[in-house]
């Protein structure tokens, strides 16, 4: 359903700073299919977010949606068919609207903006029982700026408004990185229930070697821009943290060719 | 709700008091009200003018008069609330001086007899149909100067000139009128204009400048930046050897070669004279428009010498003030 | 204080109420620093004035006025937008292309409306004074202009502008075409501003150049004052606080004019203005540390 294709995104090209962020990367998800990514820190897994969800224009390479080619695409177009939830809580919510604003905001993406009024007493409703599903008692709290919730609950609403509306892909920026281990555990059990719920095609990216194993049903790894680990399936279920952690560490340490890896 | 109290306590309290103050003019004494859109020396000398006529009529204030002046800072908002203010007060007359503060309290009162001052063209800004006496509640003076006698002036002090410069700010009305006049006269006396802007009194230098070698002498108007900065046209005109005749005497002594101005205090007293016609019954609908009477040729020889000029035997007879 | 002086104030607040709501769509929803309105104010009253002049309807003249500060809105953003300026940068930039765009369009520094026909003067009901008119027919249409935004702010367009501004990168991530956002915001911001304009001059006598020169102070005083006095997230009593600040604004200021009871003179009506200002900044802080303890 995604289809990544040889993407390629250096920084500062030709100065002495130049970062190839991004050196062939190709990736495919079918729909449905729950991915997290993994990689070390410029391994160019936020990068790849961003060239997918358009914040990134990508220099050279193609990315398709159900056979569209987005590549070109600004943000906002791709909205109706991306969904995301970003990895610092502030940035993903407007601070300044309310609960129930920041969720009609999110209810509209993809939806052509009128001159109809932005909270309808239908949609209240609506997002009231979206709310109570968290149990944090924020279905009361409509009115609230967002600002005056906390990290852990704001990403729960951005998870909420990332649903909200059917979307083909839905990207997690290291949603869970900036909360601490019992909200992080929370927020990650919600997204599990969520794209089971909604069954959506999900791509996670996280920093966590323990999340990458527990969650989804694939994971990649990426370093230097390119995948190079990719495991599924009955191999993956197989793994465990020192596993990965020693591939991990083999691809670091020497440049591996490609049937290694699949070996190792 | 304490806190919504308190507000509404200092709130009332504060409105009590505007109401209260402004005390009204006691029976037998008259009130004059006199505004100018800015402080500056010219509006200034108008403003102490009126006050020198008054004075000399008898009128003092503090005594027998009323007497109240508010510049509005350059604000034309302020000006308006100023006009509103004096119109409230019902004084015996308003003195405007300057034409976005003569616009603005010509616009708020249809009876209060209002004096302008200062301004150029009355007609163009709209304060009066037309200079003969208008019927409505204004009157005044203004400061048109017959620009047939500074061509002549022009004349008398540089003979071959062919191509007169003058630097102007564009937005200033005053200034635009003048310009319009010259570009019609000029030609007349075989003489064209060039002309250089200076929106800002920062600019009037580098205007100056732009004018070296495309012009014979540089005139300029009373345009209040050309005024404000004049040292800097100075120093073009001596650098250069440019003749410099300006609009106002001030400036001769600053460093034009001539100038046949309007004595500003002269200009003042002039009006003020008006007022005491009004405070005494006439009607200002009665009195038409007056340009000013007294007009006065300063010369300076030393600055004459610096740009290149030898004024005439003539011209240093008529003068009124030789600046040495 | 005469009847004059207090309903003068309220005159000249109400028409600066319609700069304070355009300041406040750009400065506050947008987050967009314009200096664009000390040239779209003038811009109103030139293209009003000159029109007026010209023989035209002052209404098709007020409303070509105000169509004219949504263009020159329009371009300032355009100019961040398209063109990657800075936002101050490019309202600047506007500001002063305008200086002379104005002098142009007035032909002069100063055209006069003393003699012309004016919306006011049109409308001006013949048992009522027209000082007093003009405040009620400005109050009208301060109100109708209220609660147009107030309603414009809550469709799914104006919370898309209000989103753009408090976080453009999550807006866009909801589908926000922000680009169009700020042209569309700055568009209506210097529209509010260029119909406060021609008002301003229809009721002062005339435009004139210099009629714009500290607009944005005027504009964001207001916002200022209105927020201490009525500090709400609420849109409806966002729009109703900036109203009420510019009205006291301009009500210090005629306080400021009377004073020459405790002595003041002329030269201190900056300072008083200020003073007053200050006074009402401080007023929550005050009220706050009085009644500490008893919460918000």
């Amino acid at each position: 359903m995604l289809n990544a294709q040889d993407l390629h995104i250096t920084f500062n090209a030709g100065t002495p700073i130049e970062n190839r962020a991004l050196q062939g990367m190709s990736l495919a998800i079918e729909e449905g299919q729950f991915v997290t990514v993994i990689g070390s820190n410029g391994a160019g897994k936020s990068t790849f977010l961003n060239a997918v969800s358009g914040d990134l224009p990508v220099d050279t390479g193609r990315i398709d949606i159900d056979g569209v080619d987005v590549t070109r695409q600004p943000v906002w177009t791709r909205a109706h068919q991306v969904a995301r939830v970003f990895q610092d809580p502030m940035a993903g919510t407007c601070e300044d609207l309310t609960i129930e604003e920041n969720m009609a905001l999110a209810q509209a993406r993809g939806t052509r903006r009128g001159l109809g009024r932005a909270v309808k007493a239908a949609s209240r409703e609506d997002f009231r029982a979206r709310l109570a599903t968290l149990g944090l008692g924020l279905e009361n709290r409509l009115g609230d700026r967002i600002g005056l919730l906390s990290g852990g609950q704001r990403q729960a609403v951005s998870l909420l408004m990332a649903a909200i509306q059917p979307s083909r892909i839905l990207l997690l920026d290291e949603h869970t990185a900036a909360l601490d281990p019992r909200t992080a555990d929370f927020v990650l059990k919600l997204t599990a229930r969520i794209v089971a719920e909604n069954r959506l095609t999900t791509m996670m990216v996280t920093h966590s070697m323990r999340q990458a194993l527990d969650v989804g049903e694939r994971t990649v790894m990426l370093h230097q821009g390119r995948v190079v680990l990719d495991v599924s399936g009955p191999e993956r279920s197989a793994m465990d943290v020192p596993d990965l952690l020693q591939m991990f560490e083999r691809v670091r340490g020497e440049k591996l060719s490609d049937d290694a890896l699949l070996l190792g | 709700m304490f806190n919504r109290l308190s507000v509404r306590a200092i709130v009332g309290a504060t409105a009590m008091a505007a109401l209260l103050s402004g005390a009204p003019a006691l029976a037998q004494e008259k009130s004059v009200a006199v505004t100018a859109i800015v402080e500056h020396p010219a509006l200034d000398a108008i403003r102490d003018g009126v006050q020198d006529a008054l004075k000399a009529a008898g009128y003092n204030a503090g005594k027998n008069l009323r007497w109240q002046y508010q510049s509005a800072q350059g604000n034309p908002g302020t000006a308006g609330q100023i006009a509103r203010k004096f119109v409230g007060d019902r004084p015996d007359a308003i003195v405007a001086i300057a034409t976005p503060s003569a616009q603005a309290v010509v616009a708020a009162t249809k009876d209060v007899p209002v004096v302008y001052s200062g301004v150029t063209d009355p007609v163009a800004a709209q304060l009066v149909k037309g200079w003969e006496a208008s019927g409505t509640n204004v009157t005044g003076v203004s400061d048109r100067l017959a620009l047939d006698k500074q061509i002549e002036l022009i004349k008398k002090i540089v003979p071959q000139a062919k191509r007169v410069g003058i630097v102007y700010n564009p937005g200033e009305a005053n200034s635009v009128v003048v310009v319009k006049q010259l570009q019609e006269l000029l030609p007349k006396a075989g003489m064209t204009l060039v002309e250089a802007a200076a929106p800002r009194s920062v600019d009037v230098g580098s205007a100056a400048r732009s004018l070296i070698d495309k012009v014979d002498v540089i005139y300029t108007s009373t345009d209040n930046n050309v005024v404000s900065a004049y040292e800097s046209l100075v120093k073009v005109g001596n650098d250069a050897k440019v003749p410099l005749i300006a609009s106002d005497t001030d400036s001769v002594k600053r460093g034009a070669i001539a100038a046949l101005g309007v004595d500003y205090r002269a200009l003042g007293v002039q009006t003020g004279k008006i007022v005491v016609r009004i405070l005494k019954g006439e009607k200002p609908g009665a009195i038409p428009s007056e340009s000013s009477s007294k007009v006065e040729l300063f010369v300076n020889p030393g600055a004459a010498q610096k740009q290149g000029i030898t004024l005439s035997e003539a011209v240093l007879k008529s003068a009124a003030q030789i600046i040495k | 204080m005469s009847m004059f002086s207090l309903l003068g104030a309220l005159e000249i607040g109400l028409i600066f109420s319609l700069v304070a709501l355009g300041v406040l769509i750009s400065f506050r929803l947008l987050r967009f620093p314009d200096l664009t309105v000390d040239g779209s104010f003038p811009l109103g009253g030139a293209v009003a004035a000159t029109l007026i002049s010209f023989g035209h309807d002052p209404f098709l003249a007020t409303i070509a006025a105000t169509g004219a500060g949504a263009v020159a809105g329009l371009l300032t953003g355009w100019l961040n937008v398209r063109l990657r300026i800075m936002d101050l940068l490019a309202s600047i930039l506007m500001m002063i292309a305008l200086y002379s765009i104005n002098l142009r369009i007035m032909g002069k520094p100063n055209v006069p409306l003393i003699m012309e026909p004016t919306v006011f003067s049109i409308l001006q009901p013949a048992f009522l004074s027209d000082y007093v008119a003009r405040p009620l027919m400005l109050l009208v249409v301060v109100i109708v202009a209220k609660l147009l935004l107030d309603w414009f702010l809550s469709t799914q367009t104006g919370l898309a502008l209000r989103a753009t501004g408090a976080n453009p990168r999550m807006s866009r991530a909801q589908g926000v075409n922000t680009g169009r956002m700020i042209l569309g915001g700055m568009a209506l911001s210097n529209a509010l501003v260029a119909l406060a304009g021609a008002l301003f001059a229809q009721t002062q006598g005339g435009a004139d150049i210099s009629m714009g020169i500290g607009t944005i102070v005027i504009g964001l005083a207001a916002v200022i004052v209105g927020e201490s006095l009525l500090p709400s997230r609420r849109l409806f009593m966002m729009t109703l606080a900036v109203i009420l600040g510019a009205i006291v604004y301009r009500f210090f200021i005629a306080l400021a004019l009377n004073s020459d009871f405790i002595g003041l003179q002329a030269q201190d009506l900056n300072l008083v203005t200020a003073v007053l200002v200050t006074l009402a900044l401080v007023l929550p802080n005050v009220k706050r540390r009085i009644f500490k303890g008893r919460g918000r």
